[in-house]
């Protein structure tokens, strides 16, 4: 089913810059034009681009927010969480409970 | 007269003619149309629909460029789970889950999910949500929410401490019946902002209330109240409100939210309650008619689904799964109607997401 | 000779309106403008198939039905002796109503089980996760001429056939009309385990029961 939806219609999660549409759909609101249009915008590429796998894929290391396939060395997890948060001007509730613990020190 | 190999509500295989789909269309739309009172599909919109439904390959899908988000449910039940949950019986980890449906599945968004989906058990195992919730935002990029049912029937006798309204109202107590109703609801709403919170505490990107109102028109403010407790409490938490049927099943039938009698609402309403409770997503839903073709279960889902993004300035995520959005009720959904009810509900009835 | 048009759609828009004095006295208009006790009994009949409807079309609430029903049975009292023995407190048939084991969800069952009550069954409701065996033994204690089993989900639908070959095991499935409902359940699934009707919804089950008498 997932498949199937993502064939016919999905953006594509860290294939491309769904993850990234999604974040500002669920943070503030934003209808998937306006979002796309955002999202673009701070990564420099139109909103056609952001579901283009060719595109996405090297962009997405360049700026260090996460790649689909298991490179060493690229930014996983919460280090690729905070550069999304740099990248899109938003917190993200798991990298500031990671701050909070991390000043615990 | 050439005949187009299409599908039944249940998933199997019927061969219609164009003009017998047109008809399923029209009728499906009218439908819709009757019972929400709302539009019915344009012309335009009509023979959209009937070209995707007639299209003779296997899948279909949207231009290029015009992609929607998707957003899963049910978390990593879809890999462990049975057949109940439509589960692949993989006995995989959550975190593996988790990461599988990231990397291999395409997925914009994803969530955890207790195996019974409901707030009601998770309440005592939040602890465990919550370690669990914490290990998996130290490794996922995508976002990652916490999703369960409000599922209130869990509340009402014999599974928990309030009179079953149907069995009361069976017995014409209905005074009694709305009574029970409205205490369960109370109980549910109070649930819902200690789950949430709880889990919000543990660095949930939000939560997915899933297959609201499926207890009737209580539950569905009892849900809309937690809601608005918990954006209260959690200014920042992102919400997304799912429905559980097109219609707003009214079993108290008078309980109201925000003055408004909340039974025999349609998504185009439910949408209105949900932004003012302070879901940031709504989820919108109709049911798929087992007897009725792919053509007229599609048509009647678009018209609906359509009426609630007219009017939504919240995002909305349509409901697509076994026996939703137009979708047959089948186990394993066939792919052709599954890509087509997809291309449908983005391309007519406007989504922002599946 | 009056066709009653009048009194009758008086007594369908009482039923509609949820008053149950309002349903009384549509009844008591009807009967002083000269229709049979019968008759009254039969429109109000063709009025609580239409309340079903509306229920499901969301356009009538539970407490509606209810009142409906409620107002019927009063009228019914009323009328007691004008009616023949044989309408006077007669049921179309006893059901037995269940969710079959291992599921727990009882709302569609409760809704169904309620709308054959108001549409004129004697209804044994005999709750949720029923085991089975006793759904066999409370059909044979009650003396149930029909059994409806929901099920939920795809994982439980499989008990609706169990109670179909215990019930052929206890000599009694030609006694008994088996219906079989619930959301992952269709008419396939019906026909493959040999029950006797499938619903999609509520108001269907309850014309469809009554096609089972016929």
């Amino acid at each position: 089913m997932s498949i199937a939806h993502f064939v016919a219609s999905g953006m594509g999660g860290l294939r491309t810059g769904g993850d990234l549409v999604a974040r500002m759909q669920f943070t503030k609101n934003m209808k998937v034009g306006k979002a796309k249009d955002y999202v673009a915008k701070k990564l420099g590429v139109t909103a056609f681009d952001l579901s283009d796998e060719y595109i996405l894929r090297e962009l997405r290391e360049d700026v260090g927010i996460g790649v689909l396939t298991g490179v060493p060395g690229t930014p996983k997890g919460i280090a690729a969480k905070m550069n999304i948060e740099d990248l899109l001007g938003i917190k993200i509730n798991s990298c500031e409970k990671f701050r909070k613990y991390h000043a615990k020190r | 007269m050439a005949k187009y190999c299409t599908r039944m509500g249940d998933g199997s295989t019927v061969y219609m003619t164009k003009e017998e789909i047109k008809q399923d269309v029209l009728d499906g739309t009218a439908d819709a149309a009757d019972m929400g009172g709302i539009k019915d599909l344009t012309a335009d919109e009509i023979e959209h629909l009937i070209e995707i439904i007639c299209d003779t390959n296997r899948i279909v899908g949207v231009a290029r460029g015009e992609e929607v988000v998707l957003s899963y449910d049910v978390g990593q039940l879809d890999m462990t789970g049975d057949n109940g949950n439509s589960g692949g019986g993989v006995p995989a980890s959550r975190l593996n889950g988790a990461l599988v449906h990231e990397r291999t599945l395409c997925a914009d968004t994803f969530e955890l999910a207790h195996s019974d989906y409901s707030i009601k058990p998770v309440k005592p195992v939040i602890a465990n949500e919550m370690n669990d919730m914490e290990v998996i935002q130290n490794n996922i990029i995508i976002p990652y929410f916490y999703g369960a049912m409000p599922n209130m029937g869990l509340y009402y006798s014999p599974d928990g401490p309030y009179g079953n309204p149907a069995d009361l109202m069976r017995q014409f107590k209905i005074d009694e019946a709305q009574e029970q109703a409205e205490a369960a609801a109370k109980h549910l709403a109070r649930d819902i902002l200690y789950v949430a919170t709880k889990i919000d505490d543990a660095g949930s990107d939000g939560f997915n209330f899933d297959t609201t109102a499926s207890a009737g028109d209580a539950d569905f403010v009892g849900t809309l109240t937690g809601v608005e407790q918990l954006r209260k409490e959690r200014p920042d938490m992102s919400i997304m409100l799912g429905m559980a049927g097109e219609n707003v099943m009214g079993i108290h039938g008078e309980i109201e939210y925000d003055g408004k009698v909340v039974a025999g609402l349609f998504p185009h309403q439910q949408v209105a309650l949900a932004e003012k409770a302070g879901a940031n997503v709504f989820g919108p839903v109709s049911n798929t008619n087992t007897g009725k073709s792919l053509a007229w279960n599609l048509s009647r889902a678009v018209t609906f689904v359509k009426s609630c993004t007219d009017v939504s300035s919240l995002p909305v995520h349509v409901n697509m799964g076994m026996g939703v959005g137009g979708i047959p009720m089948s186990e394993t959904p066939p792919l052709d109607a599954v890509t087509r009810c997809s291309k449908a509900m983005v391309e007519i009835a406007k989504v922002d997401g599946v | 000779m009056s066709d009653f048009a009048k009194e009758k759609q008086a007594i369908i828009d009482a039923m509609v309106a949820y008053k149950v004095p309002g349903i009384q006295k549509a009844a008591d208009d009807a009967k002083a403008a000269g229709m049979e006790a019968t008759e009254i009994i039969d429109v109000m009949g063709a009025g609580m198939s239409d309340v079903g409807i509306l229920f499901e079309r969301g356009k009538l609430f539970l407490p509606h039905v209810l009142s409906a029903a409620n107002g019927m049975t009063a009228v019914v009292k009323s009328l007691e002796a004008d009616l023949p023995v044989d309408k006077m407190g007669s049921t179309l048939a006893k059901v037995c109503m269940g969710t079959v084991e291992g599921d727990v969800h009882d709302i569609g069952k409760s809704i169904c089980s309620t709308m054959l009550q108001c549409g004129g069954f004697d209804v044994v409701d005999v709750g949720r996760d029923v085991p089975s065996k006793e759904f066999v033994a409370q059909v044979v204690e009650n003396g149930c001429t029909m059994l409806g089993m929901s099920a939920l989900m795809t994982t439980t639908m499989t008990v609706q056939r169990d109670v179909i070959a215990l019930l052929e095991e206890a000599g009694v499935r030609n006694k008994v009309k088996v219906m079989v409902g619930g959301a992952p359940v269709t008419q396939a699934w019906a026909d493959k385990i040999k029950a006797d009707c499938f619903s999609e919804s509520a108001s269907e089950q309850v014309d469809k029961a009554k096609a089972l008498l016929e």
